[in-house]
Formats: structure tokens, C-alpha cells, sequence
């Protein structure tokens, strides 16, 4: 009886457990399997994989078109778009910009779908400096700019970024402000305090030549020998020296680098990590002094005005595969990215605004100059997703705010593309971006452009899981952007270089006009070598 | 002997039947649904007794001091478990799996009663008798039961009175059953024990269950939920005492039907009377339609337009009877145009100007609501607003959030309008404040429409006064890109709840 009554018991247990395993494993497979079918639907974006196919083909084309031009514009991003806005401005109207891409604007493009907007690069610009009067007037004649209050610029409420501004995921919480406070003992934060201290006391410091230490665009900054040097040690060099040694205030800091730089603490200048902090100087009658001006599509938005002022003189699809200078005018050679048809464009002046390294590739003569020496300009590769959202994703602690960054992410965080749109709404677009700053720029952008859709996606997904688990089912569509040469790179040595300098002066014809001509890329300074460009062209006269 | 057990046969099956019917009427008089409730709490009732069923043939030894138990067991669980629904009904979030759990507790144990007791009477009958007694008993149990309940039971003792004393009723069979197997039960005192235990809290039950149900109602009618829903933007709650309904939305309370007329006379006539022969009004937010009512006691409106974001407040107060009422089916009127959308978006895309805007959001307590309290929004408004017309804004209490509400007045000012704040005490809120915003100097009006309850031009020089507990001074301007209020808002309200 009693051996039966074991068996029996055993017997049941066995069964029961046997059952709960069929259960428990119907469950467990079900959610992997649920998991593996959703797909998310999605593609890459950007990068013309096939213009070396088409280069090909257009130096064998014959040329179909010719026409004839005061000025041509190569490349339509923000410095090309403000070069022609200026020679409009100016008067000039035998002028055309060309570029390859479907859409002006460069690395500030944007996208659109389902009424959603949303950025694909740079997608704020800080209050200019007051004395920045080009940029001022820029924005005053954009409507951006409302008027002045005592002096003092009063921007149109709807474009200043509106509150809640940024939030960063430290130990579990989200707090307010990117600069961690979660957590930081007392050291730590007397360390950033001194740091922030610094930083605001070098504000509108004035260099033994009377000129400010930093400021935008940044070759208004002094030459003052002393600050100069910074240039030629790393940031992380000149902060270990300064006795910074907070882990908190290192992460933040190197964040600000792979976020304005695309480089690290090791790979970035000291002069520009500080530049960084202390060129910014900006004010407004009706917003705090750090505030920034932000758009749904981002930078678009300023793009988008550029070009309805300047639609009638800009031909897209259009790739420049040649510049050569005759003895009175400059050739001009395009193939339609469509057509697949060349023109031949005669220019008394030629304005390239693309970047410094396809100069070897379309100037024979032109693109070599004494001594000048293009190895030295460092372009990052970034990769940039725009992911499409059925909810709106939350988190404990500070609400979803209009920049998120998660401490100790290899990416820098998100943006919400919508966050500037009055009215609620479940959906939303979030912009997540990564600078590729781990190895060296051609390894990485080699590794970026060989990586297939759904390794990025997951790439991308496993980020925002950490920030947001379950996030995965909440996503309706991530599309990916691959920019290989997303930006110039401030590495030691580069800005107060001779190699910079010889870049931007004009070769016969031919100005230049870019920020790698800068060393830091923002909207700032685009404009303001698209303006130098213009410049210097109507200076010497169309002739 | 025999009769003894095939009469405890017959209780254990009327007290088993009476349990399902309470769960089931309690289920669908607190869940409401009364056919999916009985329905599927008749299954689980009938799953649970299947697999007492099933487990009843591994219990191999002491049938009878199992059954005694078993029989207690039921009384206890049976007995006490409406009690213990309606009294957490208000409490807990899962009342279902508490209600299924207790439903299949008892369903087990029903179960488990049958079996045992055929073992128990095997050898005191022939099995064909056994079979035919046992469910001829069952059965006569089951309709007694189901007559008793709707026609008794529920109208003479209620259903927590009911189901203790069924408890008790099984409790007595398992005391029935300690004297009829006395001499088969070796350790008795400790069964005994627990008998008149259970006994005796069942009784006690019996005797204070007046006070169990007082309490059950109190929490439970007080927060009758008759409608709860959530919309893609918040948590829309009704509920209802007696003739009174409240409002809540995200937690909220928006009104309170017993006091709302203070509040929406106030926040409508002082501005409103003060125009001469208004003719278009545009209310913001203000979804249940009670400032539209408001606004139409004056004969010389012609048009109103609600914009609400919300469809389903909008509908809810559109099409429920009691709540229509309760506007006097204000949103139907044909003055009246409804729009579902976002204020601030509305207003970027209609060009109409009105002689008086009643601004009614919902407290500053997230970020986008937020930004219906901002200088921009206020911009925007004011192209709206005729020459010589004007505003109201509802802008939460100055008692509790005074820096929130002259926020608001300096974010107004700031705009270019000339205000005038005011406030009320309405019972359910507290002191409430409002603003009167507009490009001229605002006259007190001398008459009113006829029948308020509360406004006149006596309460409104009171109501314009401000004692020192409520004023806060020396605050920034809500921006888009500073959206201090809500900063100040909840500062404010978290310290006071």
C-alpha cells in the first residue's frame, strides 16, 4: 500500500511537472518565436553607393548640355546654400548651386512621412553670439527672430526648444540636465562646478590681441600664442593635467566630444573641447542664455528657408565630376544623376562648398596647391536613425524630454523629433544618433558601410532597449542614414595647422567654402564660410 | 444514521449551489455584465468541482476527519467570502483574480465533499442505492437552493448574511459528523476544536455582519464608478451617489455635479455680463458641456464653439442621459459647434474672433498641458478675441498654488492683457481662482442672468478680493521654453496632498 501509495504520488508529480514544462515551454518558445516573425520594417537611407559606378560612366559620357554662368555653387549644404543666399542677396542672378542629392542641405537634411517631420543630421543651432550679426540677420529675415528687447534678440517662442530640454538615464532614473547629478558625491561635484566655473570664466576673455579667446566662427578667436598651445595636446591630456579626474564629469565631457566632434577625449583637441564650452556666449530677451533654437525636421527647417529663397537657382541631382580651370573661365562638368547626362558649365567663378577630400577627385590642376597636404583632414562616420513609434517612450523619473541620453551608452541618445509640435499625441518619431569615434575613421566608415540593415536595426534597437525595455514591440519602422564622412574632426593640431589654413584660400577661379575648412562642423560656421566665400568672389569682381 | 448522512448530503449541496449564486450576483452587481459574470463564474464554479473531484481519489486514509475538515473548510470559506469581496472590492486592484480564486477555493472543496462522502457510505449501502441517493439528494439540494436565494434569501438577508449562513449550515453537518463517526475519529478534541471555532466566528460574522455591510457600502457607494475608460490622451472616471456624479480625469476631480454650478457660474458670468450683447463665445476644453450651459442663458449669443481635445469626454457628455441632463443637453444645442482637437493647434488654424473666450484646461500638471498656459498660447488667443471682447481662464487654486496662479496673471499681463483675478470657494475644490483678461478696463457688471444659484453682482465684489494667504509675487513668465508653471504647480500641490 504504502509503495503504491509513493509511485502514485511520484507519478503525479511527474505528470503535473511534465505538464507545467509543456506549458512553460509553449510560452517561452511562443514569445521567442512572436519576437523572431515582427519584423520592423525599414531601410538605409543616404549614401550614394553607386556614384563610383556613375563617376565611371560619366567621364565616358559626351557632353550633351552646355551652359554658361557668372557663378557656380558645387554642393548644396548649409555653407554652399548661404554662399549663393549671399550672392543673391547681393545681386547676383547668373548664378546656379548644384548638388547630387535628391533634397538640398547636406548633413542638416531632413525627412517626411505620415505627417511626421524629422531631422537625418544636425538638428539644433544655440542662440548666436550676440556680436554674430550675419547669423542674427539670418535669422531675423527667416522670422525666427522677432525683434529686440533692450538690445537684446527676442526669438519666436515656437522655434526655442521647449521645456522639458534634455534628460539623462543614470543608475535606473532619469534626471534632469545632461550633466550627471545622480549619485555624485561631493568631490565629484566640486570638480564639475570648477570645471563649469572655468569654462564661464573664459567666456568673452579677451587674448593679447584683443580678440576673444573663443568665439564663433571660430576665426574670429584670438591668436594669442599661449591659448593656441592647447591645440597640440589632446582634451583628455589637458584635463588629466588640470587635476579633473571625476568619472561623472570625464563621461560628460567625452560626450560633448563624440556629440559636437565625432572624437573622444584622446582624439580631440584640447583648444576645441574648450571651445566647445566657452565660444558659446548667446542671449535673448525671452529665453535663457543656453537655450537652442530647434525645429521638427531640425536644421531642415533653416534649409527648407534657404531654399525657397534660392529655388529658382538650384539644379539637384547633379554630381560634379569635373573643375578645371582655363586660362578665363572655369569648366564646369555634370552628370544628371537621372539622365545620366552631362553639361558642360563655363563659370567666370566657381564656389565649391563640398568637402576638402573630394578635391583630388574633381580638380586635376586646381586641387593640388604648394605644400598643401589634405591627409590631415579626419571625417567621421555617423549613423543616424529616424524610428517611428506607437507610443510615446517614458521612464522613471524626468518626463520625455526633447534630448535623451543614457549614461554609459556608446550612442549619444535620442531626440524627439516632435517635441517642438504644440498639441498631444501617442505617436512619435525619435532620431537616434551615434557618432563612430571607437576606431580609426576609414576602418570605421569601411565597417559602417559594410554592415548589413538588420545588423544596424538591432544595433539601434538594443540601445533603446537599454533605455527602454520593451521598447521593441512599440516600434513601427526604423530607417537607418550612414554618413561616411559625417564631419570634420578637430583632432590636436588641426585648426591652428597650416594645412587648414592653405585650404580656404582661393586657387585660381576656385574658392572653397565648408566647415572642414572650420574644423568643427555646426551651422554656424557653414554660414560663415559660405558667406567668406561669397565675399571674397564679389570682392574681386566677376570677371 | 443513513438519514443522517443523506440529509448532510442534501445541505452540502444546497450550501454549494448558494455560494455560486452569490459569487455570481455579487460579481455582477460590483462588475456589472451580469450574463458574462454568471456565466463564467458558473464554469470556473463547475472546472473547480471537477478537479476536487479528481484530487479526491489521492486522499487514501482518514476519509471522515477529512471530510470533517473539509466540511469546516467550506463553511469558513463559503461563509466569510462575500464578506471579504465586498469589503476589497474598493481596495484591491485584481478584485477579479481574488473573486475566481475564491470562486475555485470553494468549487474545490465542493468538489472534494461528494466523492468522499460515496467512500464514507460505501459499505453502509448497496452501490446502486448509493448512486441513486446521493445525487436524488444533490439535485433537490441544487433547487432548493436556486428558489430560495432569488425569493428568501436575497431580499430578507442580503447576500452577506446569506452566504455566512450557509457557512454555518456546513459547519453543523461536520459537527453532525464528529458525533455520527465518534467512534471512527481517533483524535477528536482537536476536530471538535476547530468546530466550534469556526462556529463561533461564523456567528459572530452573523451578528456584526450589519456593520460589514454599512462599511462595504460606504466605501463602495461612494465611489460607484458607472464609467471608466481611457482615451488615447487620459483616464476618463464617472461616478455616482445617488443623483451625484463627479468627474475625474487622470485622477482629477473636474466636477462635482452638487457644487459644479459654483464654479461654472463663476467662471462664465462675471466676464460674460460684462459684454454688451455678446454674440460668438469659443470655450477651450470644458468637454462636459456645464460652461456651454453657462453661456447659453444669454439670448444674444449666436454662435459657440467647444474645442476639446478629447472625443470620448465630449461624447460621453453628448449622449449619456444623465449627464446630458446634467448640461441640459448644452453640446446638442444649435448654437453649439463641437471640435475634437488640440486648442493650440485650433487656434493656429481658424482665423474666427469672439466676443468672449472661456479658456477651462485642466491644471497645469504635465508639459503639455502646459503649453496651454504659455505667453505664445496666450498670443495666439488674443488675435482671437474681438475689439472690446474678452477672457476667462480657469487657473487652479490660489489658496494651495499661489505662485501658480499669479504665474498665470503675470503670464497673461505679459501678453498685454489688463486682468483681473478673482476667486471663489466651491466645496468639492476648495478656493478656486480664475482671470479675467482683457484689452480694456473690466466694469463690474450690475445684472445678471436671472435664476443663478451663486453669482451676483453682491458675491463678485467679494470674490474679487484677495487676503493675503493668497498672494505670491515676483514670478517668471510661463514660456514654451521654460514652462515654469508646471514647475510651480507641482512644487505647490505635492506639498499640500
Amino acid at each position: 500500500m504504502s509503495e503504491r501509495k509513493k509511485f502514485s504520488r511520484k507519478k503525479f508529480l511527474k505528470w503535473g511537472l511534465a505538464g507545467l514544462g509543456v506549458v512553460g515551454g509553449l510560452t517561452f518558445f511562443s514569445g521567442i518565436f512572436a519576437d523572431r516573425k515582427r519584423i520592423i520594417p525599414g531601410e538605409i537611407m543616404g549614401g550614394n553607393a553607386e556614384i563610383g559606378h556613375l563617376l565611371r560612366e560619366a567621364i565616358r559620357a559626351d557632353v550633351v548640355e552646355e551652359l554658361e554662368y557668372d557663378i557656380v555653387v558645387v554642393g548644396g549644404g548649409v555653407a554652399g546654400l548661404s554662399a549663393a543666399w549671399e550672392l543673391k542677396r547681393r545681386g547676383v542672378r547668373n548664378l546656379i548651386l548644384l548638388d547630387l542629392d535628391d533634397k538640398v542641405g547636406g548633413n542638416a537634411v531632413s525627412g517626411e512621412s505620415n505627417g511626421s517631420r524629422y531631422p537625418w543630421g544636425a538638428h539644433y543651432l544655440p542662440l548666436p553670439n550676440l556680436d554674430n550679426r550675419d547669423l542674427l540677420n539670418l535669422l531675423e529675415e527667416f522670422g525666427c527672430l522677432t525683434g529686440y528687447q533692450n538690445g537684446l534678440p527676442e526669438y519666436e517662442e515656437l522655434y526655442l526648444c521647449h521645456a522639458p530640454q534634455e534628460r539623462l538615464l543614470i543608475h535606473g532614473l532619469w534626471q534632469e540636465g545632461l550633466v550627471p547629478k545622480v549619485g555624485a558625491g561631493e568631490v565629484e561635484q566640486a570638480e564639475i562646478a570648477r570645471f563649469f566655473d572655468f569654462v564661464q570664466g573664459l567666456k568673452g576673455r579677451l587674448g593679447s590681441d584683443g580678440k576673444p579667446l573663443f568665439t564663433i566662427p571660430l576665426d574670429g578667436s584670438s591668436s594669442d600664442a599661449r591659448w593656441r598651445l592647447l591645440d597640440q595636446m589632446t582634451f583628455s591630456d589637458w584635463l588629466s593635467k588640470e587635476g579633473y579626474a571625476s568619472r561623472y564629469l570625464l563621461w560628460y565631457l567625452n560626450y560633448c566630444c563624440r556629440d559636437d566632434y565625432g572624437g573622444t577625449l584622446e582624439t580631440t583637441s584640447a583648444w576645441a573641447g574648450l571651445h566647445y564650452f566657452a565660444s558659446r556666449n548667446g542671449l535673448a530677451a525671452n529665453a535663457a542664455p543656453n537655450s537652442v533654437l530647434t525645429w521638427p525636421e531640425g536644421n531642415g527647417w533653416l534649409v527648407n528657408r534657404f531654399y525657397m529663397a534660392l529655388k529658382d537657382f538650384i539644379r539637384t541631382r547633379s554630381l560634379v565630376f569635373s573643375i578645371s580651370e582655363q586660362s578665363d573661365q572655369v569648366l564646369v562638368r555634370t552628370l544628371d544623376t537621372q539622365t545620366k547626362e552631362v553639361a558642360e558649365i563655363k563659370a567666370k567663378k566657381v564656389i565649391f562648398a563640398g568637402p576638402q577630400f573630394l578635391r583630388k577627385y574633381l580638380m586635376a590642376k586646381s586641387g593640388r596647391k604648394n605644400g598643401l597636404d589634405l591627409s590631415c583632414f579626419s571625417y567621421v562616420p555617423w549613423v543616424v536613425a529616424n524610428v517611428h513609434l506607437s507610443k510615446r517612450p517614458a521612464g522613471i523619473g524626468r518626463p520625455l524630454s526633447w534630448d535623451n541620453v543614457a549614461y554609459g551608452s556608446d550612442s549619444l541618445g535620442y531626440i524627439v523629433a516632435d517635441h517642438q509640435l504644440l498639441g498631444q499625441r501617442s505617436e512619435t518619431v525619435i532620431t537616434w544618433y551615434k557618432a563612430l569615434t571607437e576606431g580609426k575613421p576609414a576602418d570605421e566608415r569601411k565597417a559602417a558601410q559594410s554592415r548589413t540593415y538588420s545588423e544596424w536595426q538591432e544595433t539601434v534597437v538594443k540601445d533603446l532597449e537599454w533605455m527602454h525595455p520593451g521598447i521593441r514591440s512599440d516600434i513601427k519602422r526604423l530607417d537607418v542614414w550612414i554618413w561616411g564622412h559625417g564631419m570634420i574632426r578637430p583632432e590636436p593640431g588641426f585648426i591652428t595647422g597650416e594645412d587648414r589654413r592653405l585650404a580656404a584660400e582661393p586657387v585660381g577661379r576656385v574658392h572653397f567654402a565648408h566647415t572642414d575648412l572650420s574644423g568643427i562642423s555646426i551651422f554656424e560656421e557653414a554660414f560663415s564660410q559660405g558667406l567668406r566665400a561669397a565675399r571674397e568672389v564679389l570682392e574681386e569682381g566677376i570677371v | 444514521m443513513k438519514y443522517l448522512l443523506l440529509i448532510s448530503v442534501f445541505v452540502i449541496a444546497t450550501c454549494g449551489l448558494v455560494y455560486e449564486l452569490v459569487a455570481g450576483t455579487l460579481a455582477s452587481s460590483l462588475l456589472g455584465d451580469s450574463v458574462t459574470q454568471f456565466s463564467i463564474i458558473i464554469g470556473v464554479y463547475l472546472f473547480s468541482m471537477g478537479i476536487g473531484s479528481f484530487i479526491s481519489k489521492y486522499i487514501r486514509k482518514h476519509l471522515i476527519p477529512t471530510f470533517i475538515r473539509i466540511e469546516l473548510l467550506i463553511g469558513l470559506v463559503g461563509g466569510f467570502s462575500s464578506s471579504i469581496l465586498f469589503v476589497l472590492f474598493e481596495y484591491i486592484e485584481a478584485f477579479q483574480s481574488l473573486l475566481y480564486g475564491l470562486v475555485t477555493l470553494t468549487g474545490l472543496l465542493v468538489g472534494l465533499e461528494i466523492p468522499i462522502l460515496m467512500r464514507i457510505l460505501k459499505d453502509q449501502f448497496d452501490f446502486r442505492d448509493l448512486v441513486s441517493n446521493i445525487f436524488t439528494f444533490d439535485y433537490i439540494g441544487a433547487l432548493l437552493a436556486s428558489l430560495l436565494f432569488p425569493l428568501l434569501l436575497m431580499p430578507r438577508l442580503g447576500l452577506i448574511r446569506t452566504s455566512l449562513l450557509f457557512g454555518i449550515l456546513n459547519v453543523l453537518v461536520a459537527i453532525a459528523a464528529v458525533y455520527v463517526f465518534d467512534a471512527e475519529i481517533r483524535r477528536k478534541t482537536m476536530l471538535r476544536f476547530s468546530a466550534v471555532v469556526s462556529l463561533t466566528l461564523l456567528i459572530i460574522g452573523m451578528v456584526f455582519a450589519g456593520n460589514i455591510l454599512s462599511y462595504s457600502e460606504k466605501i463602495s457607494y461612494q465611489n460607484s464608478i458607472v464609467y471608466a475608460k481611457s482615451s488615447p490622451y487620459q483616464r476618463i472616471v464617472l461616478t455616482r451617489k445617488g443623483e451625484r456624479f463627479r468627474l475625474f480625469l487622470n485622477g482629477n476631480l473636474q466636477f462635482d455635479s452638487q457644487d459644479e454650478y459654483r464654479y461654472h457660474e463663476a467662471l462664465v458670468h462675471p466676464g460674460l455680463a460684462a459684454q454688451d450683447s455678446p454674440r460668438k463665445v469659443l470655450v477651450l476644453g470644458g468637454g462636459d458641456g456645464l460652461a456651454v450651459r453657462e453661456i447659453l442663458r444669454y439670448p444674444s449669443i449666436e454662435q459657440i464653439d467647444l474645442v476639446d481635445l478629447d472625443p470620448l469626454v465630449t461624447d460621453l457628455f453628448t449622449n449619456r442621459a444623465s449627464l446630458s441632463l446634467l448640461n441640459q443637453k448644452a453640446l446638442t444645442a444649435p448654437k453649439v459647434s463641437v471640435f475634437n482637437a488640440d486648442a493650440f493647434t485650433w487656434l493656429r488654424e481658424n482665423k474666427t474672433q469672439y466676443d468672449f473666450v472661456v479658456v477651462d484646461f485642466p491644471d497645469p500638471v504635465n508639459f503639455s498641458v502646459g503649453k496651454l498656459y504659455t505667453l505664445r498660447f496666450y498670443r495666439e488667443l488674443k488675435t482671437h478675441i474681438a475689439p472690446g471682447g474678452g477672457m476667462v481662464v480657469q487657473s487652479t487654486s490660489p489658496y494651495v498654488a499661489p505662485k501658480s496662479f499669479w504665474c498665470v496673471d503675470q503670464t497673461l499681463r505679459e501678453t498685454g492683457f489688463r486682468t483681473v483675478p478673482y476667486h471663489c470657494y466651491v466645496p468639492s475644490f476648495g478656493e478656486w481662482g480664475f482671470i479675467l483678461a482683457h484689452d480694456q478696463t473690466w466694469i463690474p457688471p450690475d445684472k445678471y442672468p436671472e435664476n443663478l444659484r451663486f453669482i451676483s453682482p453682491e458675491t463678485v465684489r467679494q470674490l474679487v478680493h484677495f487676503p493675503p494667504d493668497m498672494i505670491a509675487r515676483g514670478l517668471e513668465c510661463n514660456r514654451l521654453n521654460n514652462q515654469v508653471l508646471v514647475q510651480y504647480f507641482e512644487e505647490e500641490w505635492s506639498k499640500y496632498e
